[in-house]
């Protein structure tokens, strides 16, 4: 049965083929047949059910067992976190980025049902990932014996309901407070950094537990866990035990979410339309004069190009945050590495090596893959070389600059070392900058975080470069310290 | 020898060609001369964008030669682009600086002296009515604001040969007039300017000479006059309809 048009339903069936079509999209911009897609997403859900069955079955999983509830509760708070980070970007894609919603608040729709739906959207965007992950554990648990883990759904659907009012409520309250252009840099960054939260908390759990003192970890665990905040009978559990399908719980978390939507919903869809009267009108706020206006031409074309690239990357604070993002999570793999070794120079030399490489090959995609006018630059008088030369220096010269204290640093302290440690930098640095430059693909900015997926030849390279380079700096150093 | 260099025309090609498996660009030969304000019209996929990027040295021809202000692409592109400006239908600017600093990088890609490409981008900042949203980044633009901007980069160094793709596409009023009447202030200083459009009252009022592409290869050329005795038709969209009509 189809929705009568221009209904609230019919509105949400729309934005879910929209959704559907986002995400099944293949690298020419097309949709993939209807039938492929489906029989690769099936035959993955098989398997998962499959694993489940193994993991359950085989292992021997004591499904009644009331302490599953914790370990349920963390990875349902866990996976909360990047529901979070997911419905941030949503949100801001809903904001700012779709081109619908002027049509959609044109025509005679009610604005609450234009935003019910398109929170309800991004409710089941967030879900869906999770569910299709957990669900085949529900199914097998219930074919166990254990059908009260089927309430894994309405447990996923009420936390991705909680993450996206949290969301959307975040980002319109950023509107209100801050303007539409900072909201739209601050929820982006927002999102990375909640997505990268799990990550970096589990590597400093990683980082106390592997300390001298080795039974640090093991203590900090026990302590928090007899905690009133995480023991047995915390709150924080509570998304667990729904899931486990004890009703309170169940009761309580399906409530909590229901309220959240409707409150959203009910309260600030005002706020919704008078958000995208902001974003619309974002580009045409009036900077101030700050200073009599100059004009300042430089003497070589290295420097008109460096400066021109490196201003571009500095007023996009969305960019810079997900280039450093990347660079955190090589921090805690890093200092892993530092402590493991029995002597730290060859540990510092490859994860430097590492480190610059990263930066090097991020910043080169983003200054030579994306850059924003190509034609303007080949239809100047300018040679091809020099200006590849231009956007070479802009992108090696960063993280050179970066580690050049810590490079001094290991060149006074050990000189043999350290200037083998310069070299595999600065090779690294450069080698990973030159792999872009040949083998890069032109690409919008915007798809800075796509890149490895849209060119798998460029980025397999990049990571050899930075194994190759970050090995032989180990080895470098490690046969130098003899 | 300064009557030969003037007597040089503005752009020769000759012979043209370029496919992309099959012929977008197909044996064209013309010529226009310094000074003069041609305009090279011809039905959507005709090949005049195809032309104009081989005529600014943006995309290589499969085979004949163009000739920029009487220097070869092919064996000398810098001097041949350094007299040139090209002004494609999608502005190309960057959305995150500001309008004099994209001046100050274009003016550097030309080498121009920092002397000479200040007080010019001051004056084609305020001429073109930008000096207001000086302080602002571009990305924050309307479609016309961000099309003269595009367009004082391109005039910044003062190139001999201006050419633009759909200039005018997306432009209000009050900015297509102050496009139109910069680019006659060109020709009438001594420049030239070939443009495509799909607007043929401004083909009709600003151009001398009139070129008709169809399929790759130029079917008509001369003045609106000429074209109008050789169909005897009064309007050049009659004419035009005529000449590009699939038969």
């Amino acid at each position: 049965m189809k929705p009568a048009p221009g209904s609230a339903l019919w509105l949400l069936r729309h934005e879910l083929r929209l959704s559907w079509f986002g995400a099944t999209l293949n690298r020419g911009g097309k949709r993939m047949p209807g039938a492929r897609t489906l029989i690769t997403w099936t035959i993955a859900w098989a398997l998962l059910h499959a694993f489940a069955f193994v993991l359950l079955f085989k292992g021997r999983v004591d499904l009644s067992n009331p302490q599953l509830a914790i370990g349920a509760g963390v990875v349902l708070l866990a996976c909360a976190t990047f529901m979070l980070s997911n419905a941030l970007r949503a949100s801001v894609v809903a904001l700012f980025e779709r081109g619908d919603l002027d049509l959609l608040l044109s025509s005679p729709l009610p604005s609450r049902s234009i935003f019910t739906v398109r929170l309800l959207g991004i409710v089941a965007g967030t879900a869906a990932l999770y569910l299709f992950l957990f669900a085949p554990f529900a199914h097998v648990a219930a074919v166990l014996g254990r059908p009260g883990w089927l309430a894994i759904y309405p447990a996923v659907g009420a936390i991705a309901t909680l993450a996206a009012c949290a969301a959307m409520l975040l980002t319109l309250a950023l509107v209100r407070l801050l303007g539409a252009r900072k909201t739209r840099v601050i929820a982006q960054v927002v999102a990375a950094i909640a997505g990268a939260l799990l990550f970096l908390l589990s590597q400093a759990y990683n980082m106390v537990s592997h300390d001298s003192d080795p039974g640090a970890g093991s203590r900090l665990a026990r302590r928090v866990a007899e905690s009133s905040l995480l023991g047995p009978d915390s709150l924080l559990w509570l998304p667990g035990r729904a899931a486990r399908g004890e009703a309170l719980p169940l009761l309580v978390v399906v409530l909590l979410a229901a309220g959240a939507f409707m409150l959203t919903v009910g309260h600030t869809h005002r706020f919704f339309a008078h958000g995208l009267q902001q974003a619309a009108s974002m580009g045409h706020a009036r900077a101030r004069p700050r200073a009599p206006l100059r004009v300042h031409v430089r003497r070589s074309l290295l420097d008109t190009i460096v400066i021109k690239e490196w201003r571009l990357i500095w007023r996009d604070p969305h960019l810079i945050s997900q280039v450093l993002l990347q660079l955190v999570y090589l921090l805690p793999l890093f200092v892993l590495v530092l402590r493991g070794a029995d002597t730290p120079g060859p540990a510092i030399g490859a994860g430097l090596t590492l480190l610059c490489s990263s930066l090097s090959s991020s910043l080169a995609w983003i200054v030579i893959s994306g850059e924003d006018a190509p034609d303007l630059l080949w239809s100047a008088p300018a040679s091809r070389h020099a200006i590849r030369m231009g956007k070479l220096a802009a992108s090696v010269m960063p993280p050179l600059a970066l580690v050049a204290v810590p490079l001094l640093w290991l060149v006074v302290r050990t000189p043999v070392a350290g200037l083998m440690v310069c070299f595999t930098v600065t090779a690294a640095v450069f080698g990973a900058a030159l792999i872009v430059q040949w083998v890069g693909r032109p690409a919008p900015r915007s798809d800075f975080r796509a890149r490895g997926k849209e060119n798998f030849l460029c980025s397999f390279l990049e990571l050899l470069n930075s194994a190759l380079w970050g090995g032989l700096a180990w080895l470098l150093v490690s046969m130098g310290g003899r | 020898m300064n009557d030969a260099i003037s007597d040089t025309p503005a752009l020769r090609l000759r012979g043209l060609r370029k496919s992309f498996g099959r012929p977008a660009v197909d044996g064209i030969d013309l010529e226009v001369r310094r000074g003069e304000l041609y305009a090279l019209l011809g039905p959507n996929g005709a090949g005049k964008t195809t032309t104009l990027r081989m005529v600014t040295g943006l995309l290589a021809p499969d085979a004949g030669q163009v000739e920029v202000l009487g220097i070869d692409m092919a064996r000398d592109p810098a001097a041949a682009k350094r007299g040139m400006a090209y002004l494609p239908d999608d502005p190309m600017l960057y959305g995150k600086l500001k309008p004099a600093e994209y001046l100050e990088f274009v003016a550097g890609l030309w080498g121009m002296r920092a002397e000479d490409a200040e007080p010019r981008a001051l004056e084609l900042l305020d001429w073109l009515d930008l000096t207001p949203h000086a302080h602002e980044l571009t990305e924050g633009f309307s479609r016309g604001m961000k099309q003269k901007l595009a367009l004082a980069g391109a005039l910044i160094h003062a190139p001999q040969l201006l050419i633009l793709d759909e200039p005018l596409t997306g432009l209000d009023a009050a900015a297509a007039r102050q496009v139109k009447d910069l680019l006659l202030t060109h020709v009438a200083g001594g420049g030239t300017v070939i443009l495509t459009t799909h607007i043929l009252e401004v083909a009709e009022r600003l151009a001398q000479r009139i070129g008709i592409i169809r399929q790759g290869r130029l079917i008509a050329e001369g003045t609106l006059a000429e074209l109008r005795a050789r169909t005897q038709l009064g309007s050049l969209e009659d004419v035009f309809l005529q000449l590009t009509e699939d038969r």
